[in-house]
């Protein structure tokens, strides 16, 4: 199990456990982050599961692929480590990985 | 279990379709419906799962032989009209792959919520004209005078068609998709023909139109796509038509439908009314409590388990919407209209590659609607309880008569 941390934007700090294979976007939705809307549920066709991940991660996962580099571009506040949370697949590598939450998808 | 009767045609039904849904939804396994032979998912999970399956395709035409693919057009009565297998029957929504994925990048920009957002003022005084012209009434046809005028008008703006045409771009809009609702006749297929042919000329004189004058609208942007060879002109025509017929329609079903769902729950419209903030989360819940576009399909491209039961390839899914955001298992008190909500993880917009590109522009239509509605009334009631529209692939009700007191 790979142990994800969760930083809302109220700073409510919520931890999940994660299987390998799931997407960060899935482990946020069953961690109960309403502001992970996922609309579509996962097929990077909405852009409402965007998250930031910490600066001192943002280079140890896999980066963005062109369909969720074209995503971002229309994501509310994005920044340099903005990512769509369903495009994040699960490592073991991943333990310790720290998520911050916009306040809002829209 | 014995399979239930399922009649989406009949009165009750249209009245209360979610009885029947919780008979399908109690099944051990997916209800076959033989008239559109299709396996019918009623649970959320099965309907998700399917949604976001990608070996399900909305569209199989590209993977039949010319032969099938003419035998399943007859079969589907979609034969013999060529302007709506032209402009309809192969559009975005029923593409698949590349071809789906390149028409949608090409218009997504337009209904991102940041975009959307621009359209708010647009709305607001759209919706401060209409309520101004009801103003000597103090009962009025909630669908008919008010709503029903608004998403067509407002989408219209989006796309660059001028006010004046709106009204008729809703009629051909709902002759054509009339077509695919469930028990339709040669008749309905006659009108849906013909309307699509005459919105095809009327959108081939804007295109002209924008190709000489470009304007700050999707027309425009299209015209340029056109131009540079990144859409084919049918693509053009197709696409707009799309964006045309799915933003009127379901907008003006779940309006009529919101409201009644206030009306039938007044300490819901008090709790709205008192924080007016939680309007995001109430729009969301009338989407949940009484899905639009209730009923979906999908297609299997291989042998695949669903809902406890394994499908060949070749399979026709019918994802009720409506039943699974009823489903008690993934919504406590699913029958209850709650407009504090939250997660409110409803799937009225679909889910996959085929996720609802206008549910912004739906959802800041309502939140302009509903929000105007309580500053402008003290007091909204129902005078007659509504009929709701027959049949499996809509759900709104035709007539909202309601009575206003205004402050």
């Amino acid at each position: 199990m790979t142990r994800i941390t969760f930083i809302e934007a109220d700073g409510t700090t919520i931890e999940a456990m994660a299987k390998p294979g799931m997407s960060v976007m899935q482990v946020a939705v069953n961690a109960g982050i309403a502001a992970i809307a996922a609309e579509c549920g996962g097929a990077c066709a909405c852009g409402t599961c965007h998250c930031y991940v910490a600066e001192d991660w943002a280079d140890k996962i896999t980066p963005a692929g062109e369909d969720e580099a074209d995503m971002l571009d229309f994501v509310i506040d994005p920044t340099a480590t903005s990512r769509l949370s369903c495009q994040i697949a699960v490592t073991p590598e991943m333990d310790g990985l720290v998520i911050h939450i916009p306040s809002s998808q829209t | 279990m014995h399979a239930p009767a399922f009649d989406p045609l009949s009165e009750s039904f249209a009245r209360n379709p979610y009885a029947a849904y919780a008979q399908l939804r109690d099944l051990t396994e997916p209800f076959y419906y033989a008239d559109v032979d299709s396996w019918m998912l009623t649970k959320a999970a099965d309907v998700e799962a399917v949604a976001l399956n990608k070996t399900m395709l909305r569209s199989r035409d590209h993977l039949l032989s010319e032969a099938d693919r003419k035998a399943e057009q007859r079969k589907m009565n979609w034969h013999d009209m060529p302007h709506h297998e032209r402009f309809v029957q192969t559009n975005l929504l029923e593409s698949e792959g590349e071809t789906h994925a390149r028409l949608r990048k090409l218009v997504f920009r337009e209904f991102t919520a940041a975009m959307i957002a621009r359209q708010r003022a647009t709305i607001q005084a759209f919706v401060d004209h209409l309520l101004d012209e009801l103003n000597a009434c103090d009962t009025f046809d909630f669908v008919e005078d008010f709503a029903a005028h608004v998403p067509g008008h407002i989408i219209g703006r989006v796309i660059g068609v001028p006010d004046a045409d709106c009204p008729q771009l809703r009629i051909w809009s709902e002759q054509v998709v009339r077509f695919f609702n469930v028990g339709c006749d040669d008749t309905d297929k006659q009108v849906a023909e013909q309307a699509t042919k005459e919105f095809y000329e009327y959108l081939l004189t804007l295109v002209e139109a924008r190709r000489k004058a470009p304007a700050e609208d999707l027309m425009s942007r299209m015209v340029e796509h056109r131009d540079a060879g990144r859409m084919t002109e049918d693509e053009l025509v197709a696409t707009t038509m799309l964006i045309l017929m799915a933003g009127h329609g379901s907008t003006i079903d779940v309006l009529g439908s919101g409201m009644h769902a206030l009306l039938r729950f007044p300490d819901q419209h008090q709790k709205l009314r008192e924080d007016p903030g939680l309007i995001n989360l109430a729009v969301q819940e009338m989407f949940r409590f009484e899905s639009p576009l209730p009923y979906f399909h999908r297609f299997a491209t291989e042998e695949t388990e669903v809902g406890g039961r394994v499908f060949p390839a070749g399979t026709r899914f019918g994802l009720l919407y409506g039943a699974a955001n009823r489903d008690p298992a993934r919504f406590d008190n699913a029958d209850r209209f709650d407009v504090t909500r939250s997660p409110n993880r409803h799937i009225a917009f679909g889910g996959g590659t085929h996720f609802c590109l206008g549910n912004h522009l739906a959802r800041l239509d309502m939140d302009v609607i509903f929000t105007t509605l309580n500053q402008r009334f003290a007091c909204i009631e129902l005078v007659r309880e509504p009929i709701y529209k027959p049949g499996l692939s809509v759900r709104g009700p035709v007539s909202l008569d309601i009575a206003v007191r205004r402050r």
